[in-house]
């Protein structure tokens, strides 16, 4: 098999783990080639809009496991390759040097066992490192089940090390993908949590769930990842909308992957991590699925109207983060101006405001933009899903995923 | 008559001229560079002035955050960058280190945006920047940012290929930027450009493999269009190996 073809099987059996990030980590060069930035680099742009930051494949898509949703699992009839360890360095190192990369994302199906599965993948990235002397970022999967001694290998040579919790629930997991036991992958999360340092996973761990291919709602889901957030210091949960690779009958027939739902809860996500809301602010049994035509906490703010309209000028860094249209940037911009000026309408357009959204839950100095009678809930709900409709008419956007 | 004040294209040469229009407390009409076409009414005026030590006195006089913006302001495409600086510099003078809060006025605002830009700019091509390997191992790229990057973006090439013999050529603005595996030098294409660029023996394959990848790892069922060219936009993509020959 040629080296072309090889990279085709596993770059393809690979692309569809949502991660690409190459942040939290930033390594000063050494006597080889490439550091890291802290803030990730994109390097292109796939035709699907998701950002290529490393060169994402997998050592091997042979595997022992058959979980329901995966393209690789055993029961399918598809072309198997396997990388040697100087081959997966020959393509980074030469693809790092003219700047395609920002470094390796390396996960693989388990051939054999799990250690052995590990002791590969050890093997190649010592080999990238020691004798290639590479300083970019490597991003690596742990094999569920591997011992803890190569967790511990593993982990001082990565700047990330990440084990996929998959499906949002044990019954979802035990359904679809039997072999991989829960306990299996949260005594990865638990290893990476206690070891963590400068020196071993410095970019953290992150995990993925697929959405759409069980029955869990949005609570469940954000529920889990609150969870996750705590329990195990995650950097970033990702979610993957399910994609049909397989036909099963314990598998949804879908058409369309559920792309809008992730894109709310990438919103959300965003909510629980830099906006101070908690998953049962946003969700609860009686509403547990995100509206469809309006985000999170536009959401949020039509439910709590009571708390609105918010004086820009007074209000706290937390309040201004719950308006809808401001963001952290732009709360912060606020904070700081402020003490300096008396901020108006004009004024919050130029620190990055979304004012068309912003308005109805705001004063500026006292005064609304329009008549305050129109500080109802009907009215504002319609203005913000017509404003929505629009843009996303003009304009599919999708949440960048770094 | 407008009176039009003009400098040598160079930071330091326009820093000279802003101070002197301080020192003299002059109010510009408008600062340009020498390759200016005047006007009817526009009246080019140039100041003898040579202050070497120019930079030194205003990094003492203004922090590193803001000489920071002035700085990525001078190296945008903005057709009133000049003025703009000068007045940001004008306000700095009364405010201080806070002027950079003070949204509320109209120079700042700008030169924050513009800033911004030129930043994010070099950002990005931190990673559009595409390198191939010519014969004798030296690497070449070539680049058409629409601000002046190719300073700010070498010095961060200068860390990441540290161990490598590299340029990068502004196509746009002839300029070239020379990295010896200790320091950059950066030339004019007339003053310097580079002539062989014929490949290493296997940089097609390289290339081949690369493309490869680029096709494989998008997901057919999630196909957005419109998303990739957002976070890559099209004027870009001449110079991006992967999308170069869908322009």
């Amino acid at each position: 098999m040629t080296l072309k073809e090889k990279l085709e099987i596993l770059s393809d059996s690979a692309k569809y783990d949502a991660s690409c990030s190459s942040s939290g980590s930033s390594r000063k060069s050494g006597n080889g080639i490439g550091n890291t930035e802290i803030s990730g680099i994109c390097h292109s742009f796939a035709s699907d809009g998701r950002c290529i930051s490393l060169l994402k494949i997998l050592m091997t898509n042979v595997c022992i496991y058959d979980c329901k949703y995966c393209i690789n699992r055993k029961s399918n009839n598809v072309k198997r390759a396997i990388f040697t360890p100087e081959e997966i360095c020959e393509i980074t190192i030469n693809f790092y040097k003219r700047n395609y990369i920002e470094g390796l994302f390396l996960s693989s199906g388990i051939i054999k066992n799990a250690d052995y599965t590990m002791e590969l993948m050890i093997k190649t990235i010592e080999l990238l490192r020691n004798k290639y002397h590479f300083g970019g970022y490597i991003h690596a999967k742990a094999i569920p089940g591997a011992s803890n001694y190569l967790l511990k290998r593993l982990g001082k040579l990565v700047d990330r090390l990440s084990a996929n919790i998959e499906l949002p629930t044990s019954d979802g997991l035990k359904l679809l993908a039997p072999n991989k036991e829960e306990n299996k992958i949260t005594n990865i999360m638990n290893y990476v949590k206690e070891n963590q340092n400068k020196k071993f996973v410095p970019a953290g761990q992150s995990t993925q769930m697929i959405i759409g291919a069980s029955k869990e709602s949005d609570l469940d889901i954000m529920s889990r990842s609150e969870n996750l957030y705590t329990d195990y210091k995650l950097k970033r949960v990702f979610y993957s909308a399910y994609i049909p690779v397989n036909n099963d009958k314990l598998l949804p027939s879908l058409t369309v992957p559920p792309l809008k739902r992730e894109n709310r809860l990438y919103q959300a996500d965003w909510l629980l991590r830099f906006y101070g809301f908690k998953v049962e602010d946003i969700l609860d049994k009686k509403n547990p699925n995100f509206n469809i035509l309006i985000d999170p906490k536009a959401d949020w703010a039509l439910r709590h109207l009571d708390e609105f309209p918010k004086e820009i000028n007074i209000c706290s860094y937390l309040d201004l983060l719950k308006i809808p249209g401001i963001g952290v940037t732009s709360a912060k911009r606020i904070i700081s101006s402020r003490k300096l000026f008396n901020i108006s309408f004009g004024d919050l357009k130029k620190m990055g405001v979304v004012l068309k959204r912003a308005q109805y839950f705001i004063t500026c100095n006292n005064r609304y933009f329009i008549d305050k009678q129109y500080l109802k809930k009907d009215f504002i709900e319609t203005n913000l899903v017509l404003g929505n409709k629009i843009e996303n008419n003009l304009n599919e956007r999708q949440l960048q995923l770094f | 008559m407008n009176n039009i004040y003009v400098y040598e294209d160079s930071f330091i040469n326009l820093l000279n001229l802003i101070d002197q229009l301080f020192i003299n407390n002059v109010k510009p009409y408008n600062i340009k560079t020498t390759n200016y076409n005047p006007d009817l009414f526009d009246n080019l005026v140039y100041l003898k002035i040579e202050n070497k030590d120019i930079l030194t006195k205003y990094k003492k006089i203004v922090d590193k955050e803001n000489f920071k913006i002035i700085y990525y302001v001078y190296l945008s495409n903005d057709i009133n960058k000049e003025l703009i600086i000068y007045y940001y510099l004008l306000n700095y003078f009364k405010y201080k280190a806070k002027v950079m809060y003070m949204r509320n006025l109209n120079c700042v605002n700008k030169a924050l945006t513009i800033s911004n830009y030129v930043s994010r700019e070099n950002h990005k091509f931190k990673g559009f920047t595409r390198f191939r390997e010519l014969k004798n191992n030296v690497l070449f790229a070539e680049i058409e940012p629409e601000n002046n990057i190719l300073e700010i973006l070498s010095m961060h090439f200068k860390n990441r290929l540290k161990n490598e013999f590299w340029i990068i050529k502004d196509k746009k603005r002839e300029i070239i930027s020379i990295y010896n595996k200790k320091k950059i030098f950066i030339y004019k294409c007339s003053q310097f450009d580079i002539l062989d660029v014929n490949d290493s023996y296997n940089e097609e394959q390289i290339e081949k493999l690369w493309k490869l990848f680029y096709k494989t790892i998008g997901i057919e069922a999630r196909r957005n269009d419109q998303c990739r060219r957002n976070f890559m936009p099209k004027k870009y993509w001449k110079n991006i190996l992967e999308v170069s020959d869908e322009v």
